[in-house]
């Protein structure tokens, strides 16, 4: 067959998707070339399994095993051959519960590190048993082993969801037991006072025991509450502080551990399997909500003295669900809703969007089985389906929300943010690529979700309503491989028919990605090696190719077989046209990433030629007066035309000068007046004090030029200057005159 | 206060105070006395922090300055001559929320008092204290205070007083733990209120020394202070004092001082002449006795019930069964 | 060498069945012989015995080592039935040296014939000297009629610890327990109790020397006694006075004690130091005894009644502040575990010379309340009472206490924690218009108190004099008004209180009265001497300002009244003393102006509380007088 025919041949199948000519085979069992390297997870050192702990004041309560065991090796491994050996050791052992989780044993670290090491033991038939049970001793916590199935995300947000709960519980049992205590204080302290307080039993029940007889009760009753104050709770206050302790005692929200059997209330649960249900006992309970807080309101007004039945009582009775803010509702439980795979688009879930929209405190987990589901309209179309890898983007418009979308695979590495997702104010919504746990192509769940990330057919990112102003500072474009780039590319090495050492860098693509997943086996086609031909150009590239330069080539990608044999395999159109379809949505976030933002870029270009153009005239104009001496570099005219920056202004205010006076009018220097009384003695007409009981001059009328002139002379600092008289007639002007003189 | 929805009711209807609010009686002190100065700055700080004047409480020992408390609307304690910080410690201690003031003069503070004067320092409990410092004893009728010039002469050196006077800031600066000192004068009113006000945001022990005159029987002393603004050196710094244009304009011997610089203000404070006024010294982060020591602590029956059996478990016989 | 190496077999002995019997074990100080016998009173307390131990304290730290003053023990008196007091004489004396030993002899508190069990180890000491002193005591003793018995402690104790020295207390208490035929499971519970805190081992070794001691005791020392006990019917605490104090303070609701170190007081404020911050409260050790006084009014004005604890030269200091406190009606509760005195005096000595000073002192007209704590258990309840009165009545109470007590144990039931003791909280609500801080009652002279945060209470306190409106005021009417009111509340409170209960007959030929820590002495004393026939009673003022009603009467029912106090009094043989000029002890001197009568007094202030062998001989003699 010549070169045109196998090219018009493989174009075909490119165009059609069939696969007749001969020399086109199905790609069965065949993955992307860059798995190669990743075929034995458990003997791969990586994040995972995770040890979910439960410390409240521990370092957080997510921790990965490798990251555990290079803790304890940092505290315990001695330098030197030692710690060399200890080191091993614990590899070892960490390998083993790796492998361990990995084939789905669960359980305590402690219970999964005894086997291990007893295995580890046995099999080194040394010490390392020993060792290793007290390298445990310094692990200092413990906690369930989790691997990275496909239920992993659900128990990871979910345990990190139950540690905020309880320490907001924690919280709020502090605030609520103090104000129940203070209240109580209040109705004991008037008890105490009141009339009731002083019977002889009262009396005699607060008097050591045996000294009972020791008193006559009654006289002392008699005697001591002849001006007994009555009992000064008025009704209405009694009743407030009544009614808010039990409110507060009774709330289902979080109640008291320490309450007896029976009288503790029951309390509330806040995990859902589906919005309609959170929805639903979010609504039952607000009516509760809101009474709590009114009771804590009620309580901290009343134990502080303040509440004021003039202003308060009206506010109370408005009081409803629309006076909580999110302050308040941050002091309550948040609801937690898992939407397993698959379940989302459930009639129970319909409402996910309003739900998130109307500003719950809800977190939601929605959990991605398939990142390649088909579109409803079947034979091959795939979706970028709203209801999974497009849910999140779309949750970012909704305003409040905090969006959190990755792949299982990423979810230790992004437990920051998860954390920040938990402790947002407002609704939260984690998506996550789960990967399944029937190995397409025999890949892990780790892998499969690895590879929707990579492929850029699940990128990873977070939204932030919180966290500023503008996008840059709520959207983060979290640890995508090559967030810059079109596609990532890993080195791939391999070795030719003449077992040279070759070099590749494949593009990891959406095809890719697909290559994974049987049910798209018909797209590819994989070529025998003595049919492959320069018009075949690596799928990547080919995208990049105008019209007519497509039509010259046909894409493919690098695989590997089961035995790591290189093959190279084409993808048909349509899948072409998906993987491009991706690389839009993709460019699309790079941009809100940041990434070769449009408008940045645009406004950059301006500036820049702005700038260079603005430079060169100076340097033009500098040329013109003083022609720089030898030596002296551009740069450093440049520098000497740079504006200067502003001087930071001088801490002292510079004395301003002096109000233009008419010394014919009397004034005192206000500012200086120590309030010390002698002017005002004098005539508290003619000096009046100011807001800050300061002296200033008042009504002239009101006083003599004489009471003017013994003030400015009895005036402690001096600061009274009597001006001219204003009563010609007054006597002894001359005088007073004279006397006055010192003081203009 | 902790939920933001109570905040925003007491925020909604918060009284406020004007200055006649905290006018108890009416003064008795001299005319033309420094001690009016000081009244009113006080008052204005508590109108402009709006204090609750009945969780308010100025405590004071014996003395001209120690009849305070009477002319405040708030609570009071007048009590023994030099006792005036025990006795507010005790208040501070049993009630860390109430304001605590202490107004102490410079025979009840630095003479009698000058043993607990050392241990408040010490304690650094959250309180403003404000030294009357006039050198003399008044209410006695002009004896020497330990604050009094040498050779000033008084009922008890009809000769002139024989030693040098104490400098209540270097004294205060020489204890471990101190946390804030500053130094006022009664007639730059101004800058009186912005260290009152300076002191009361200062959580700990804040010591102010008021060097306020005594028309009575210092007339003179002060007079060259008064006369000649250039004698009084004024501290300013961006954590200290910043002076409007007026006073910037009368008191022009001016000095940057940063307030963290114990040794600059040691040094500082031993200058008698110009006058150092502003904050010498300020630490934020002493911790206060009461906070040390948990005032203030939540206590339940079902509490103290426990803490007692534990006790008696430990000595109890019980009867052979 | 007596520690024989071949185990013997046990003697053959015949316990012998005592109703009480005094112990005593003396050492150099550090020796731990307090350790011991307080572990010996505990153990025949939990078989049911009544105990009371005495310690005796060297006023010195680390007083010079064999040497008469350095003597530092406890004595300890079991009984089979209650026992209120320390009693007589010594019976048994285990004594570390022979000098710390004839330090005890020669201040005559050995019982003629005592038994004496000495550590031998001095006869090979290699400072001749001491060997010499040791065999000149020892024939001393013998000659004196002394029953001695040398023990090998020294010897003994090497075999089994490292430093003997450490070890002898518990070799010695095996021995006692053995004499006394306690039982062995008991001993080790207490050692481990005692032990506690340390660790596991060292309770075994203790253990080991108190089993080793036991043993030792068995096979050399030919007698044994048996005090027979009732068995335990409720639970009972031991603790001693000190600790009753800490813990009365604790059950009363006051959350701030204020205090500066000194003896004997002190030890109450270790305690609660320990133990009060676990229920809120806090131990405020201030700069000086004034500042404690005046940081305990603070807290009270407040609204937290707080107590300040001290001891006799520290009391001397208050009384400034104690007089603010009456003067502004701020309730206060002063304990006072008074010491030897005047001046430094003996601080770790028991005397009751402090009730005029208590009663009188601080200058003007101080009108407050003095109470006396009259055992142990009394010291507990007796700080609640305390309490109570304070704020009931806005006045400052006085509580007396003594070295005697402090240190001294008792077994007394377990209290129940009642919610009614604690202190009321703060009172926060508004005060109605027209209210004044000094609204005295003018029946009972009691006012209502403003505490700061109360709204609308706003007022100036002032030790100055002042009116109603607590406005400082000089005028003549209302400096009277202040003195009547404040001097009514005392009046009110004793129209509250019951008539002393008279111990024997109402009527007879002599009353003996006292107050506070000799309660059990004198009944004791009295008892005996009904036994014996004569016509005694006696009476026990807890309250002594005010005083209760109905004393006068009891005084007609008898020919001869006298008080009975651990003070001093001018003695009627002394040459210059005569009715004119004799001085008497404080009690006598406040009955004799109250009651116009001619009261007779007799005490000893001879730093230890008074026996009760030595008060029957006083009463036989004074009852030979003829009644004046």
């Amino acid at each position: 067959m010549d070169r045109a025919t196998r090219f018009d041949a493989h174009f075909a199948f490119v165009a059609t998707g069939r696969r007749e000519a001969e020399g086109l085979e199905a790609a069965d069992g065949l993955i992307p070339a860059a798995f190669a390297p990743y075929r034995d997870l458990a003997r791969l050192r990586h994040d995972y399994p995770l040890v979910l702990t439960r410390e409240p004041r521990g370092p957080g309560p997510v921790h990965s095993l490798s990251g555990l065991v290079d803790r304890v090796l940092r505290e315990l491994a001695p330098k030197g051959m030692a710690g060399e050996r200890l080191r091993k050791q614990a590899l070892r052992l960490e390998r083993d519960i790796r492998a361990r989780a990995f084939h789905g044993q669960h359980g305590l670290l402690s219970e999964l590190w005894e086997h291990a090491a007893a295995a580890t033991g046995t099999h080194s038939g040394d010490n390392s048993e020993e060792v290793l049970r007290y390298t445990a001793s310094a692990l200092k916590l413990d906690g369930d082993t989790v691997a990275c199935d496909a239920a992993m995300p659900a128990r990871l947000i979910a345990h990190a969801w139950e540690e905020g709960h309880a320490a907001r519980a924690r919280a709020f049992r502090k605030l609520c037991d103090a104000l129940c205590v203070r209240l109580a204080d209040i109705l004991r302290a008037a008890f105490i006072h009141s009339a009731a307080g002083m019977t002889a039993e009262a009396l005699r029940a607060s008097v050591g025991s045996p000294h009972g007889d020791e008193f006559d009760f009654a006289a002392m009753s008699r005697l001591v509450s002849r001006r007994a104050p009555r009992d000064e709770l008025p009704a209405a206050r009694r009743g407030r502080i009544e009614s808010a302790l039990a409110t507060l005692r009774s709330q289902r929200f979080y109640p008291d551990p320490r309450a007896a059997e029976g009288e503790a209330a029951s309390a509330y649960e806040f995990r859902f399997a589906d919005c309609a249900a959170a929805a639903a006992a979010f609504r039952e309970r607000l009516p509760a909500m809101v009474e709590t807080v009114k009771a804590i309101a009620i309580a901290e007004l009343e134990t502080e003295g303040r509440y004021d039945p003039a202003h308060h009582d009206g506010f109370f009775e408005e009081f409803a669900s629309h006076s909580l803010n999110a302050e308040d509702l941050a002091l309550f439980p948040d609801y937690l809703v898992c939407i397993e795979p698959g379940r989302n688009a459930d009639p129970a879930n319909a409402n996910l969007m309003e739900m998130l929209s109307s500003g719950l405190p809800v977190k939601v987990l929605v959990e991605t089985g398939d990142a390649l589901e088909e579109a409803t309209l079947g034979s091959g179309h795939f979706a970028f389906g709203v209801r999974s890898t497009r849910l999140a983007m779309t949750a970012t418009s909704l305003g409040g929300v905090f969006v959190l979308q990755a792949p299982g695979s990423n979810l230790y590495a992004l437990r920051e943010r998860i954390a920040a997702g938990l402790a947002h104010r407002g609704p939260t919504l984690f998506s996550v690529f789960a990967g399944s746990d029937e190995p397409a192509a025999g890949l892990a769940p780790y892998l499969t979700a690895a590879a929707a990330m990579q492929s850029r057919a699940f990128p990873s990112f977070s939204y932030d309503p919180h966290a500023g102003g503008n996008m840059a500072a709520r959207f983060s474009f979290e640890n995508n491989p090559q967030p810059e780039a079109d596609w990532p590319c890993a080195a791939l090495e391999y070795s030719d028919e003449q077992l040279q050492r070759e070099v590749a860098h494949p593009a990891f693509t959406f095809a890719d990605f697909a290559l994974c997943d049987r049910r798209y086996a018909a797209h590819f086609a994989r070529v025998p090696r003595d049919h492959w031909n320069l018009a075949m150009v690596p799928a990547a590239d080919w995208l990049a190719l105008a019209g007519d330069a497509a039509a010259q080539h046909v894409p493919y990608l690098l695989a590997v077989d089961a035995d790591n044999v290189l093959h190279r395999v084409l993808v048909d159109t349509r899948l072409m046209q998906a993987t491009s379809r991706c690389l839009t949505l993709w460019h699309r976030l790079q941009e809100l990433g940041g990434i070769h933002n449009s408008h940045a870029e645009r406004l950059l270009a301006r500036e820049k030629a702005a700038w260079e153009a603005q430079r060169a005239a100076e340097l033009e104009a500098l040329k013109g007066s003083v022609p720089p001496e030898r030596g002296k570099g551009e740069d450093e005219v440049a520098a000497t035309a740079v504006p200067a920056a502003q001087v930071a202004a001088a801490a002292v205010p510079e004395a301003q000068p002096e109000p233009a006076r008419d010394p014919a009018v009397a004034w005192i220097e206000t500012a200086r007046c120590p309030s010390c009384n002698e002017c005002q003695l004098i005539n508290d007409k003619l000096f009046l004090y100011n807001a800050n009981k300061q002296a200033y001059i008042g009504d002239l009328k009101a006083g003599t030029y004489r009471q003017m002139v013994e003030a400015a002379e009895s005036c402690q600092v001096s600061i009274i200057h009597p001006g001219k008289p204003w009563n010609a007639n007054e006597s002894g002007l001359e005088e007073l005159l004279e006397r006055a003189r010192p003081f203009q | 206060m902790t939920m933001p929805v109570t905040q925003c009711i007491i925020k909604l209807h918060e009284e406020r105070h004007d200055l006649e609010d905290y006018q108890g009686g009416v003064p008795r002190w001299c005319s033309g006395c420094g001690d009016n100065a000081i009244l009113t700055a006080v008052q204005r700080l508590c109108r402009d922090e709006n204090l609750a004047p009945e969780r308010t409480v100025f405590v004071s020992g014996i003395g001209c300055s120690s009849r305070f408390p009477h002319y405040m609307k708030t609570y009071g304690f007048h009590g023994l001559h030099g006792r005036a910080f025990p006795v507010a410690e005790g208040i501070k201690m049993a009630r860390p929320e109430l304001k605590v003031f202490v107004n102490t003069g410079d025979g009840d503070c630095c003479s009698i008092g000058a043993g607990h004067w050392i241990h408040a320092i010490r304690y650094n409990m959250d309180m403003v204290v404000i030294l009357h410092d006039n050198h003399v004893y008044g209410l006695t009728k002009k004896q020497a205070s330990p604050t009094s010039p040498i050779g000033f002469k008084s009922n008890t050196t009809p000769r002139g007083s024989y030693l040098e006077a104490l400098n209540p800031l270097t004294v205060t600066l020489g204890v471990q733990n101190v946390s804030f000192v500053a130094q006022a004068v009664d007639w730059v009113p101004e800058l009186l209120f912005d260290i009152i006000n300076a002191a009361y945001h200062h959580k700990g022990f804040s010591f102010i020394r008021i060097i306020q005159r005594c028309p009575e029987f210092l007339p003179k002393v002060f007079e060259p202070w008064l006369a000649d603004p250039a004698k009084t050196l004024i501290l300013t710094h961006k954590d200290g004092l910043t002076l409007s244009p007026e006073t910037a304009r009368t008191y022009k011997n001016q000095l940057a001082h940063d307030p963290a610089d114990i040794d600059r203000a040691r040094e500082i404070a031993s200058s008698e002449d110009p006058i150092p006024v502003g904050i010498l010294y300020r630490n934020p982060d002493v911790p206060c006795y009461e906070e040390v020591r948990h005032a203030g602590a939540m206590r339940t029956a079902a509490q103290l019930r426990a803490g007692l059996d534990a006790e008696l478990d430990r000595v109890t016989v019980w009867p052979r069964s | 060498m007596h520690a024989s190496v071949s185990p013997r077999p046990p003697l053959e002995k015949e316990a012998l069945v005592l109703e009480e019997h005094i112990v005593e074990v003396i050492s150099d100080s550090g020796e731990g012989a307090q350790r011991c016998g307080q572990s010996l009173g505990a153990i025949a307390a939990k078989m049911g015995n009544g105990i009371w131990t005495t310690e005796i304290i060297p006023a010195e730290i680390q007083p010079p080592a064999r040497s008469v003053a350095g003597a530092s023990g406890i004595r300890i008196r079991i009984g089979s039935g209650p026992v209120t007091n320390g009693g007589d004489e010594t019976d048994l004396v285990v004594a570390f040296n022979e000098q710390v030993l004839l330090g005890r002899v020669s201040a005559g508190e050995l019982k003629p014939g005592a038994t004496i069990l000495l550590e031998n180890s001095w006869r090979e000491h290699r400072d001749p000297k001491v060997v010499a002193s040791y065999l000149e005591t020892v024939k001393m003793l013998k000659e004196g009629g002394f029953r001695l018995y040398e023990l090998p402690l020294e010897a003994a104790c090497s075999k089994l610890v490292t430093d003997p020295r450490r070890g002898k207390n518990m070799f010695v208490l095996g021995i006692l327990c053995e004499i006394y035929s306690l039982d062995a499971k008991t001993a080790h519970d207490q050692v481990a109790l005692t032990f506690g805190k340390k660790d596991a081992k060292v309770v075994k070794v203790n253990q080991g020397l108190v089993d080793a001691g036991r043993a030792w005791a068995a096979e050399h020392i030919d007698f044994k006694f048996r005090i027979p006990a009732p068995a335990v019917k409720e639970p009972l605490v031991v603790v001693n006075g000190n600790t009753a104090l800490g813990l009365g303070v604790l059950a009363s609701g006051m959350d701030i004690c204020s205090m500066y170190p000194i003896t004997p007081a002190t030890s109450t404020s270790h305690y609660l130091s320990e133990c009060f911050e676990r229920v809120g409260g806090m131990v405020h050790q201030a700069e000086d005894e004034i500042a404690a006084c005046a940081f305990a009014v603070g807290a009270s004005y407040a609204g937290r009644c707080a107590v300040t604890i001290t001891s006799g030269p520290g009391y001397s200091l208050k009384q400034e502040v104690i007089g603010l406190a009456v003067m502004t009606e701020i309730p206060l509760v002063v304990i006072n575990v008074q010491r030897g005195g005047p001046s430094t005096g003996q601080p770790t000595k028991a005397e009751q010379s402090d009730l005029l000073a208590s009663t009188y002192g601080s200058h003007g007209d101080a009108p407050k309340v003095v109470m006396a704590a009259s055992g142990i258990e009394d010291c507990f309840y007796s700080v609640i009472t305390a309490r109570k009165i304070a704020e009931t009545f806005n006045t400052v109470v006085v509580l007396l206490s003594d070295a005697s007590l402090a240190t001294a144990q008792q077994p007394f039931p377990r209290p129940k924690f009642s919610e009614d003791w604690m202190a009321p909280p703060i009172d926060q609500t508004p005060v109605p218009e027209g209210m004044k801080p000094y609204d005295w009652d003018p029946v009972t002279g009691i006012a209502r108190r403003f505490v700061p945060g109360q709204p609308g209470g706003m007022h100036t306190l002032t030790g100055l004099a002042h009116d109603r409106a607590s406005k400082v005021a000089y005028d003549a009417t209302s400096n009277e008004e202040g003195l009547r009111h404040r001097s009514l509340k005392l009046a009110a409170l004793q129209k509250t209180l019951k008539t002393p209960e008279v111990f024997g007959d109402r009527t007879g030929e002599l009353l003996v009265i006292g107050w506070g820590s000799t309660k059990g002495t004198i009944e004791e004393a009295v008892a005996r001497a009904r036994k014996e026939g004569l016509a005694v009673s006696s009476m026990h003022m807890k309250y002594i300002q005010p005083m209760p009603s109905g004393i006068r009467e009891i005084l007609k029912g008898f020919e001869r009244v006298m008080t009975v106090e651990t003070a001093w009094s001018d003695l009627p043989e002394d040459e210059l003393i005569d009715e004119d000029n004799r001085r008497y002890s404080p009690l006598a001197l406040i009955l004799r102006s109250r009651f116009v009568v001619d009261i007779d007094c007799w005490g000893q202030a001879r730093g230890q509380p008074i026996k009760p062998g030595a008060l029957l001989e006083v009463i036989r003699k004074k009852l030979q007088e003829p009644p004046r």
